[in-house]
This record gives C-alpha cells, structure tokens and sequence, in this order.
C-alpha cells in the first residue's frame, strides 16, 4: 500500500507525482479539520443488472473470515479486511407491488419501499410511479449531514433515464432527487456555486456578495408570498415545498466551503458518451474524496449507469449493451467474461476512491477509516430478475462492522434489516427502516 | 415509452385475448387505458368518462414548472441571452418520454440551485453587457425613474400579467438598493428576483378570483396568451400578444384562433415542432447510442441524423403540403456530407443539408434513418422494439408485457441467417407468439434497414424478407399482411387512429399531462378538427388553442 500522506504533507505531495490528481484539502482547511472528531461519511453506489454469481462471490471458504475474493472483486484485494460479503440477503420489498423487477428493484434498494402507482415503464411495459419513502443516504444525511455545507451529493455515471430506473436516491415518497451528471456539475455544485471566494478573492467583496444573495432571496421569497394568497391548496403546496428548499440554499451559502482549498476546474466531459464514461466515474470520486476530506460533505450516492440501459462498456472491452448481456448470463462464455470485466470495473471504482480516502491522514488514521460505502444491485441476476441472494457489498464502517468478511445467511433475512444494520452503523438509532413488513431491526452476526 | 389510447375499442381488447395476447398482470388496466400520472396514479374506465361534452369541460389545470426549452427560450425573448443557461439544470423526469408533464416534476435541491446559478449569470449579463437594450434609460432621466418602469414592463413580461401591488413592491424596492451602487446594479438584482420567482418558474393558469367559482371558467386574456406563447412557442407571448390581452381582444375562441394563425408564422413556431418531435420520438436516445457498420464518430454521426430527422419533420410541418399523410409517405431524406455517403445520397449541392430522393426506397418518417438508428441494437436491428414503437408511438396501442417468468432477449448475432430467422423463436414458442405476432409481424416489414437505417437487400447474402403482417389493431384498414415498410406506412398514413394517435401526443405534450377522461372531451374536439381538416399538420396546432382544455379551466374550490 502506499505510504500515506499527512495532512501537512499534501501540498507538497500534490505538486508531485504521488497523487495524480491535486484534489486536495489546504492546510489550513486540514489544520482545523484535525482539531475536531473525525465525521462519519457514507456512500451508496449502484450498479445495474445483476452480477454473474458464479464470479461474485468468493472462493476456498472455509470460514468467515478465510476466503478468496471472486474474479469480480479483485481490485479490491488491498481492501480485503475492510469488506463485508454479504450472502443470502433477500430483498424482500422488491418481490411483487407496482412496475416490473428493475423498476421494483432500484426503487427498493435504499428505500425499502414499493413503488407507487404511475405510468414510468419499464423495457418490458410493466408501468410504476417513484419509491415511497426516503432512500437511507437522505436518511442518514438528516443525522450527519447538518454540520456540512452540503448535506449530501448524488452524482450519477451515464444515470440519463429521467424516470423511477434512473433514480437511487429520495429526499421523500415520490421525491426523487437527480443526479448531478459530470465531474464538471459536481465541481460547480460544491466548490463554485456556492463559493463566494470563487467569485472574489477579496473577503470584503465575499461579504457583500453574501448580503447581496441574501437581500435577493428574501425578494424572492416576498413574491412566493404574494403568489401564494391566490393559489389552490395544492398549487400552494407545491410552492411551499420549493420555497423550503430555496431557504436551504440560503442556508447553505452563509457557511460556504470554509477554508477548503479548491481544487482545479475538471475539464467538460459529454454526460451521455461511452468514451468520457470512465473518465466521469473517476473525476466525480477524486471530487467526493476532496468533499469528505475538506468535510463539505459526508454523505454521497454515487450511481452508476441505470436499470435495464442499453450501454456498452468499450474500455473493459464489453461491447455487448448491458441490459442484453445480463440476461444472457453466464451460459455464454464470451458474455460471461464482458459481465465480469464491469464488475470488475466497479470494483476498481471503489478501490480508487478508497486509495485517495486513505491517502489523506485524519486523527489517527486516515479519512478512509471513517467512511462507510455500501454497495448494491437492483436484481440479483439478469437471467432471472430475482431478488434473492442479492448481490450486497459492505466496504468500510470497521468502527461499526466486523469487517473482513463473506457471511452467509440462511433463512433469507429481509434486506430492509441491513439498512437498519447501515442507519445503526451510522449513529442512527431507528430500528426499522421503510415499509415495516420488510424490517424488523438489524441484521445479526455484523457488529 | 408507452401512450394509453381512450379510444382503443372493447373489439380490440377482445381481439387480442383471442390471439392468446392478454395482459398478465391488471387486466383492463393494460388495454383500456391508465390515467395515472407520474406518482399519483389511479387508472379509470369507460364509466367514469363524461357522458357529454355539451358544455365545456376543460382538464385541470395545475402549476407548471417551466422546462428547461422554454426558460432558454424566454431568456433568449426577453433578455437577449442565447447562451442557453437552462441546458446546466437537472433534465426534466420524463414519463412517455415527455418532459412537460407537471406531476412528475416538482422542484428538487439541484433545480433550486440550478434557478438560482442561472439567475445571477443571467442578470449579470444583461445589465453588464445589454443595458441600454434590456433597460434602456436615456441621459438626463432619473435612473430611478427608469429602474421602476423596468420592474413594471420587465415584471409584465416575466410574470405574464400585471403586477400586483405586493409583487411589485419587493422589486421596486431591491431595485432602490441596488440602485445605491449603479442604475446597472439595481436592473442586475431585479431580474435575479424574477428569474426565481414562482410567477416566472411555473406557468399559472388558475389563480383565485375575488368571488366563488363553479363549473368551467373561461381564461382571461393574460392566462390566454400564456397558453398560446407556451403552446406554440415554448416562449412567453410576445408584446403583440400582452397588448392584446391587456385591450380586451383576446377573448373568444375566434381571438384566440386568429393569434394562433399569427403566431404560427413566426420562426418560433419551428422550435416547438422539434421539441415535440423529440420527445415524441425519444430522439434523446441518440444520445451517445452507438451502432456498428461505421467509422465515423459517433457525436458527429448522431447530430447529423437528428438534424436530418428534425429537417424532415420540419418540411413536413410547415413545407407546403403539411398533412399527416406526406408525413408517413414522403420519400425524402435530408442529408448532408456526413450522411450522403452512408445512404447513397448525391453529394449535397450546398453546405449543409437537402432533401433528396434516395435510389433505393424510402417511406416517410418510418424509414427515416434517425428513427431506424433509435429503434435497433448497437450491432443488429431490433424487430420487436421497432413493432413495439409502431404500435405505442403511432397507434396509441399497449403491448403487454412479457409473462414474468421469461427472459426477452435478442437473439446473438449470427453470420449464417437473417434477422428474420433469428427472430423467429418469438413466434413459434405458444408462450411468446400470442404477443409476439402482434409485434413482430410490424416490426419485420423494417427489416430492409439495418442499424444504422442504411438499405439493404441482402443480410449475409440471403434475401431479407421484409413482409409483415398487422394483426388486432381494431380498425379494418391497418390490418392484414403488408409486403413492406412501404405499404405499412400507407396504411399508417391513412389510417383514423394514426392520426387520432399523433393528435393526442400533442395533447399530452401541450398540456402536460396523461391523458384523464376530464380530456375526453377536449381530446375529440381536437381529433376531430385535425381530421376535417384532412390531417393538415397545422390546422393541428391551431385546434390545440380551441379545446375545452385550452380555452377553460375547471373552478377553483374553496373560499374566494
């Protein structure tokens, strides 16, 4: 492993070869970061359409804790004792209700929920509406993620579908929240937009501008109350919900990103291209790893692609169309090989963005050891579409976790228990979570 | 993509169960129509439909977010800014690939982000750089002055009405505080004000009046001209159209015919057609969609084929003939030097694109390459999604889905037979052909053109079949065996429910919304005026203005 960097050493380091990329915190930013606790951080990523289990889960186990990692888990070897495993968990919410089993899946993997009724369809012509609670990161940012100026981050990898399958992440039943596209939108989300330093050097003139925004929102806000005296009660509700959301903004721009240090403007990258697809994976974790270091935010969904997409993954050398590959499954060799190689490519995601978490010193270990990712599907296979045996990785959270381990269930416990498990481990004491006939409490045998 | 037809006989649902083609799951839901919008939901049938439409029986009227088309384009009217700045907001969640739909777009943090970046790089611009245009203030007056004239005819413009005194006083009044630093600062943090304002962020059409309402009520002149500039401009109404409202002659349905006319002579009428014809088309899905059979790269080839297919639509709208009927039977394709090569086009005589008249044949919009590029694999054509598209896009039919238990995949490649053949499964499998010979029976008659939408005679040097066969549609003259793409979109473009079927993507577009048994009768007016108007594409957009739906809104409840 690499040697890690402290904090004091990062700019040095930066204007070197070590890190590829100056993402990195100041010192003054790191300075008082160090003074305080270490935050708990939190990702859910998602990956489409299934995995091959064949090459996921892992090899030579003879205990919990004595296994090999699976062809598609590979990359992540240096992380090995940071990973939990998880077999035979079911996700029971997704197995019947409204849209088909992509639609359910995706709708129910951080939200426990049903989908609501509605007309977004599915490949297959099976028609929903949007999940019907809050999705676990939104729940967990409503705990730890007041004390940053951005509560939480959705970013999105080719998450072009613009219905129920391209959306992991919801503020509400039926408020789904999109997913910023590129490294470009995130680093103009958390670095610029709302940087009043970015617009001027001059604290000064960084005030003025801060008075200015606010005078114009407290406008704005005058002409919602003007409107609103003459709306129906449901226009009404409507305005009120996007006036709350302005006053969240405001909020966010009287604490601004501190002293952090911005980092470089990524170049523009073509939200929907299969080539600039790996690049916009990589640039949107360099940005989150510079987010959580610099404690702008602790929470993240990171999504990659969506259900049922017809995308190619021609850097892994996957030519196939992503959803087609699935179904086919492993009976053919060759597809079997392009679905390993994505996994394989997921994995390596986590495990760049947790190289640059661990480079980066914090108390007495690094950012990393306070970061907890949880890595999920919305099918189990693409042959089948089940929802069994879900494919559910646990990377981080040691402060919570016996991590280091591939445990199988029995008796397929309901995947709404783990995200009681995931709220628990994040200091959220709630003990079930979305629709209650899904979760009972947490799940055993993790801490 | 999936749009639920109201008028989809009891014959047919009969019909199609008798095939062995029947809904798996919500019966009667699947065929007879789904009023649900996005996350609400619900779905009616025939019972619940208005018995008559005697008197005016509009659909409701809720808020309307702008989308991300019309901010840009009203930037573009009343600010001069061509810079496009709606392009960086969150996309629009769509549902039957339609962006407008207001029940599946409320507000998100993004978006109010999004509102306000766009805001003070807007305001910044204009009062930086188009001062004297945007608020033009000649020497020797008082700035002051000025500043409240602008916040009355900039807030008039914006707001699509006149202020009361309650908007106007906070305008007025930031203005004063800006004005403290310059007359340009002042102008600046106005139109921040009103580009976040809900007045300017969201269409209202239904505001409370000073005494209760019941039934239908009639827009006034302001709501009319909103409707119309939205409609038929993606845009808010031009001062012509403000003048109108404001002196009492937009007020019958005449009124409103007669500016619809004016307004469709406008190049902002073009803007419309293709937002529409995007959405209706799914032509988003050319976005980044690769196709094997090709060197060239894949932005310059997929902008080409839009521009080609939006080229098209566009002649077919306002090219002369504009009916429905050259729209599926036209043989032109337009083509530039990118594209000439690919389809065997004459080198193009200018820079840029014209129509031309291929060697080989080609059938209107359904053998467009645009859509024949969407509606295929990355590396074969795609029979079942293209009968699928026919059926939901054109006809306004469900398919059903598959049972759940089967595993719908296209058949791999093969060098040794033709798509046909590997298709053919579908068909004979008892579990897949009830459905299937719905589809696929459409979807074959495309097969002379492969992924890219390029001819071909021949695949791996067998004979390509494109025979097909419509089955169970409902309507006499659809149905029955075709010999080709050609001879479907004849019948397509003669048929009753092809153009009753584009007539209600309008609707839906339009107005935002699926369509709800409260359209009926909205929904027939226009189906009706479209047909005697013998299918003139134009006429079309005119008889949107003069539904029930366009011209009414339901009351308010509640106290005044």
């Amino acid at each position: 492993m690499t040697q890690r960097i402290s904090r004091r050493n990062v700019l040095r380091a930066a204007s070197g070869a070590l890190l590829a990329l100056p993402l990195l915190p100041s010192l003054r930013g790191a300075a008082r970061a160090q003074a305080a606790t270490p935050p708990r951080r939190f990702v859910t990523m998602y990956t489409p359409n299934g995995v091959i289990h064949e090459d996921w889960w892992p090899s030579a186990v003879s205990s919990e804790t004595d296994f090999q990692l699976s062809l598609s888990h590979q990359p992540l070897s240096a992380y090995k004792d940071r990973l939990l495993i998880l077999g035979g968990v079911e996700m029971k919410v997704a197995a019947d209700g409204e849209g088909g089993p992509h639609q359910r899946g995706i709708g129910g993997l951080f939200t426990n929920t049903q989908l609501g009724q509605g007309a977004f369809v599915d490949g297959c012509g099976r028609t929903a509406g949007w999940a019907t609670g809050i999705s676990i990161d939104q729940r967990i940012a409503g705990v730890i993620g007041a004390g940053s100026p951005v509560a939480s981050l959705q970013l999105g990898v080719r998450a072009t579908e613009n219905d129920v399958q391209g959306r992991i992440s919801y503020a509400a039943a039926g408020m789904p929240l999109p997913p910023l596209a590129t490294p470009l939108d995130v680093y103009k989300s958390v670095f610029q937009d709302f940087l009043p330093p970015a617009v001027s050097p001059d604290e000064d003139a960084a005030r003025a501008l801060l008075t200015q925004r606010r005078s114009v929102l407290d406008a704005v806000a005058s002409e919602f109350g003007a409107l609103e005296t003459r709306l129906s009660a449901q226009d009404r509700q409507t305005l009120d919900a996007h006036l709350t959301l302005i006053r969240d903004v405001e909020r966010r721009l009287s604490i601004g990103i501190g002293d952090c240090q911005k980092p470089p403007q990524p170049v523009t990258l073509d939200p929907v291209s299969e080539t600039d697809m790996p690049t916009i994976a990589e640039l949107e974790l360099d940005l989150l790893a510079v987010a959580f270091a610099c404690d702008l935010t602790r929470v993240a969904s990171f999504e990659i692609s969506t259900a049922l997409n017809r995308i190619r993954y021609p850097w892994v050398n996957s030519l196939g169309e992503g959803h087609t590959l699935s179904h086919v499954g492993s009976s053919d060799p060759d597809t079997r090989t392009q679905l390993v190689a994505r996994q394989n490519w997921h994995a390596s995601l986590i495990a760049r963005l947790f190289d640059k978490l661990a480079l980066i010193s914090e108390g007495d270990g690094s950012v990393l050891d306070s970061t907890l990712l949880f890595w999920g599907n919305e099918v189990s296979m693409g042959t089948t579409h089940s929802h069994d045996n879900m494919p559910f990785v646990l990377a981080g959270g040691q402060w919570a976790f016996r991590t280091g381990r591939y445990v199988q269930y029995t008796g397929n416990p309901s995947h709404g228990d783990l995200l009681v498990s995931v709220l628990n481990a994040m200091g959220v004491p709630d003990t079930t979570f979305g629709d209650a006939r899904f979760s009972s409490g947490p799940l055993p045998n993790l801490v | 993509m999936r749009l639920r037809n109201w008028g989809f006989s009891f014959v047919s649902l009969l019909a199609l169960g008798a095939l062995g083609c029947e809904p798996s799951t919500k019966p009667g839901v699947a065929l007879m129509g789904h009023a649900g919008s996005a996350g609400s939901g619900g779905s009616a049938g025939a019972s619940s439909m208005p018995q008559t439409c005697n008197a005016p029986s509009p659909g409701p009227a809720p808020l309307h977010p702008l989308t991300r088309f019309q901010y840009n384009n009203i930037v573009r009217d009343l600010l001069g800014d061509t810079t496009q700045p709606a392009q960086a907001f969150p996309p629009e969640n769509e549902v039957d690939g339609y962006r407008t739909l207001a029940a599946a777009n409320q507000a998100n943090p993004l978006l109010v982000e999004s509102y306000l970046t766009a805001a003070e790089t807007v305001a910044a611009s204009a009062a930086q750089s188009r001062l004297a245009t945007v608020a033009p203030c000649e020497a020797g007056l008082d700035p002051a002055r000025c500043g409240h004239d602008f916040v009355t005819s900039f807030g008039r413009r914006a707001f699509r009405r006149e202020l009361t005194p309650a908007e106007l006083g906070p305008l007025s009044a930031l203005f004063d505080s800006g004005n403290t630093v310059s007359y340009a600062k002042g102008v600046e943090l106005v139109i921040q004000t009103v580009l976040q304002s809900p007045q300017f962020l969201y269409r209202v059409d239904s505001l409370k009046a000073p005494t209760a309402e019941s039934g239908a009520v009639a827009l006034g002149g302001y709501e009319l001209a909103g409707r119309l500039a939205f409609a038929l401009w993606g845009s808010a109404p031009d001062g012509a159209l403000m003048d109108a409202a404001a002196q009492g002659r937009l007020v019958t349905a005449a009124d409103v015919d007669r500016e619809a006319r004016r307004l469709l002579e406008d190049p902002r009428a073009h803007d419309i057609v293709r937002d529409f014809s995007e959405q209706w088309l799914e032509l988003s899905r050319l976005d980044g969609a690769v196709r094997v059979g090709t060197s060239l790269d894949v932005n310059v080839l997929n902008a080409a084929l839009r521009q080609s297919l939006t080229s098209y639509l566009d002649t077919s709208y306002f090219g002369g003939h504009g009916s429905f009927q050259q729209l599926f039977t036209d043989p032109s394709v337009w083509l530039d030097a990118t594209l000439a090569p690919i389809f065997g086009g004459a080198a193009p005589p200018v820079d840029g694109f014209a129509a031309q008249t291929l060697p080989e044949p080609r059938f209107g919009l359904l053998t467009q390459p645009a859509l024949l590029t969407i509606l295929s694999h990355s590396d074969q054509t795609a029979p079942v999604i293209r009968g699928v598209f026919v059926r939901e896009r054109f006809l306004c039919q469900d398919v059903p889905p598959p049972p759940p238990n089967l595993n719908p995949v296209p058949p791999k490649v093969d060098t040794t037979a033709t798509t046909r053949e590997r298709f053919r499964q579908h068909t004979e499998q008892a579990a897949c052909s009830g459905c299937h010979q719905l589809i696929d029976g459409v979807g074959f008659g495309f097969e002379r053109y492969d992924q890219l939408g390029r001819y071909r005679a021949t695949e791996n040097g067998l004979d390509v079949d494109e025979s097909g066969e419509v089955l169970a549609t409902g309507e006499v003259g659809l149905d029955g065996p075709f010999a080709g793409a050609g001879e479907l979109a004849a019948r397509i473009a003669n048929s009753p429910m092809a153009r009753d079927c584009l007539a209600k993507n309008w609707y839906t577009y339009t107005f935002g919304r699926q369509v709800a048994p409260e359209d009926t009768c909205s929904l027939a007016q226009l189906q009706k005026r479209f047909t005697d108007s013998g299918g003139d594409l134009k006429e079309l957009l005119v008889a949107l203005t003069q539904t029930d739906s366009f011209l009414y809104r339901p009351a308010m409840t509640g106290s005044p």
